[in-house]
């Protein structure tokens, strides 16, 4: 008997072929400004883009979410995977469950809005064998003005924590430190130096720093990696 | 140091441990559960302890044994967990334990709901638990208050030996603002003579109760306890006035709703209406000396609160029937807008000319 191999058997079709929706995922530590950056990536994306999604899978804080902006994302056509409305405002961790619809999706573009630090990326972990195949880009969002993060040890282990967490990994580093309203373009510099320091230790690319709006026109004074300006859309009450 | 960005309830911790407080015991609760967090990781740091209790029950009474040796304890909690924290009060009142007690409160009544409220007023400062007796209670409006406010109340509660209560609100734990914390100083804690830290043949045993079988002892210790609350009225106001020189009209209002009505003020200046703003930041004792001051030459108070209406019965008693006192106030965790109380000015002062 003469047996040939055909050695297309041995090849899977699941796996590297797997079509779905061209994911990003935005991680950092607690107060990042994650989601605010989520929302500006998401305006950004839509303009050139017709299908884009962002999912709020915050499970840790109570206020201050992705589901907040809704009016926003509606206004441009951007559609937010988020937990019921009635559920909203509930003390509960909810994962939206249409999540397994946009993953598959190629049409889409999907930016994913996870809680902060390795307990607010716990929720993303059970996605792995979702989008493990789908190359999701990763991005770390830092604040070197937050506690507990502004030390580039403090960082490095922040950032191993939620990739344990998430069982991803970090694929990008975006800088959008800050102090609020107070910022200046100080404070955003020396953020980006950390940002800098994190990416060489790392060997993770730092892919852009953040600039407050309000400091918009010393956008020069940042060297070294590109700027993206951002807009605030989580106001407080007497911010309105 | 530098200005950092913090949310509100992470600056209570890290000013709490700025005052000298090493000693935290506490169990979560929305919209609060970060403050515990926080000291979870931050205490041991300090060389201090931090505690999960399994209960507000039993954390509040880990706060009784500790304060009892003297040191700087805290325990934080939002409305349901804070009701359930008040035998333990009453009782650190009549043993007079000083100890810190926050209060990060949400809608109720009952379990309500996890949004901002301000609706624990009337148990804050009247009381709360059994028996005859205040907490002082600090009401801040800002993240950079916060750090304040909360030195400011383990000073008063190691003063008068007497617990202080922190009062916050959702919006206040939850929103993050640039803060700046003065150089941590190692702070030598002040020997306190009754403290139950063990005797060394150095006069009787010491002893911390709350419990007094005899009438008329008893009735010495409340004797006692009101002249503390009398001097505590008497040197612990505080508060901040706005243009309240001119004002034909004057909003009164506290913490996160302060903030609100600030804006729709400066909004009605700009209209060309007169108006003030008296701010109290101790709730209890009430500042009444500015309503005293004013009650005469203004023509009406508004209090603007995130309740059905508490504070204003104090403004009342305060103005003492000598002007009009409304009330405007949002409840349920709903945070009043700036428009609505705005739209409430005009309408008291009977309009804006075109």
């Amino acid at each position: 008997m003469n047996l040939t191999i055909n050695e297309n058997a041995f090849k899977t079709e699941v796996g590297p072929v797997k079509k779905g929706a061209d994911i990003t995922i935005m991680t950092g530590h607690f107060g990042s400004g994650k989601t605010e950056t989520a929302i500006n990536l998401a305006l950004e994306v839509r303009r050139n883009h017709g299908k884009v999604a962002v999912a709020d899978l915050d499970i840790v804080n109570p206020y201050y979410r992705a589901r907040d902006t809704k009016a926003v994302l509606e206004d441009h056509g951007i559609e937010l995977i988020a937990p019921a409305e009635r559920l909203a405002a509930a003390d509960l961790p909810i994962v939206p469950g249409d999540m397994g619809r946009l993953i598959d999706d190629p049409a889409y573009k999907l930016i994913v809005d996870a809680g902060g630090d390795k307990d607010g990326a716990t929720a993303l972990g059970q996605f792995f064998n979702d989008w493990k195949y789908l190359n999701p880009e990763v991005l770390f969002i830092l604040n070197a003005n937050r506690p507990y993060v502004s030390t580039l040890e403090g960082a490095v282990e922040t950032l191993r924590k939620i990739e344990k967490a998430s069982r991803l990994s970090v694929t990008g580093i975006i800088n959008n430190s800050n102090v609020g309203n107070e910022t200046t373009i100080e404070d955003v510099q020396k953020g980006l130096e950390l940002s800098r320091k994190l990416s060489d230790a790392l060997g993770i690319p730092l892919m852009h720093a953040v600039l407050p709006e309000h400091l918009s026109d010393q956008i020069g004074e940042l060297e070294g990696a590109p700027v993206k300006v951002m807009t605030r859309y989580l106001k407080l009450p007497w911010e309105m | 140091m530098a200005k950092v960005l913090m949310k509100g309830n992470e600056v209570i911790a890290e000013a709490a441990v700025h005052a000298g407080c090493k000693y935290f015991f506490g169990y979560p609760i929305t919209p609060q559960s970060e403050l515990v967090a926080y000291m979870a990781r931050r205490l041991p740091e300090v060389g201090g302890v931090f505690l999960q209790a399994e209960s507000e029950v039993a954390a509040i009474n880990m706060v009784y044994g500790a304060a009892g040796t003297g040191v700087r304890v805290m325990t934080s909690s939002s409305s349901p967990g804070f009701s359930l924290k008040q035998e333990g009060i009453s009782y650190l009142v009549g043993a007079e334990l000083p100890a810190l007690i926050v209060n990060v409160v949400r809608g109720g009544p009952g379990l309500g709901n996890i949004q901002p409220a301000q609706s624990d007023y009337f148990q804050v400062t009247k009381g709360g638990g059994h028996g005859d007796y205040y907490t002082p209670v600090l009401a801040p409006s800002t993240l950079q208050e916060i750090i304040d406010l909360t030195e400011a109340a383990f000073e008063i509660a190691d003063t008068y030996r007497t617990p202080v209560i922190l009062l916050g609100d959702g919006m206040l734990g939850q929103m993050m603002e640039p803060v700046e914390f003065k150089d941590l100083t190692e702070r030598e804690p002040g020997q306190k003579e009754w403290a139950t830290t063990g005797t060394r043949g150095d006069g009787k045993p010491r002893t911390i109760t709350s419990l007094d079988l005899n009438a008329d002892a008893l009735e010495k210790r409340n004797e006692h306890l009101q002249k503390k609350f009398a001097m505590i009225r008497q040197n612990e106001v505080r508060y901040e006035t706005y243009e309240t020189e001119d004002a034909d009209y004057i909003v009164t209002a506290y913490g996160t709703a302060a903030r609100i009505a600030m804006n729709a003020i400066q909004k009605a200046r700009k209209a060309g209406l007169k108006i003030g703003m008296i701010r109290p930041i101790t709730l209890w004792p009430f500042p009444e000396q500015p309503f005293i001051e004013t009650r005469d030459r203004v023509k009406g108070y508004l209090s603007v609160e995130m309740s059905a209406g508490q504070m204003v019965e104090d403004v009342r008693l305060a103005v003492d029937g000598r002007a009009p006192v409304s009330f405007f106030g949002r409840t349920g965790g709903v945070v009043p807008a700036q428009e609505e109380i705005y739209e409430q000015i005009v309408n008291i002062s009977g309009g804006v000319e075109v």
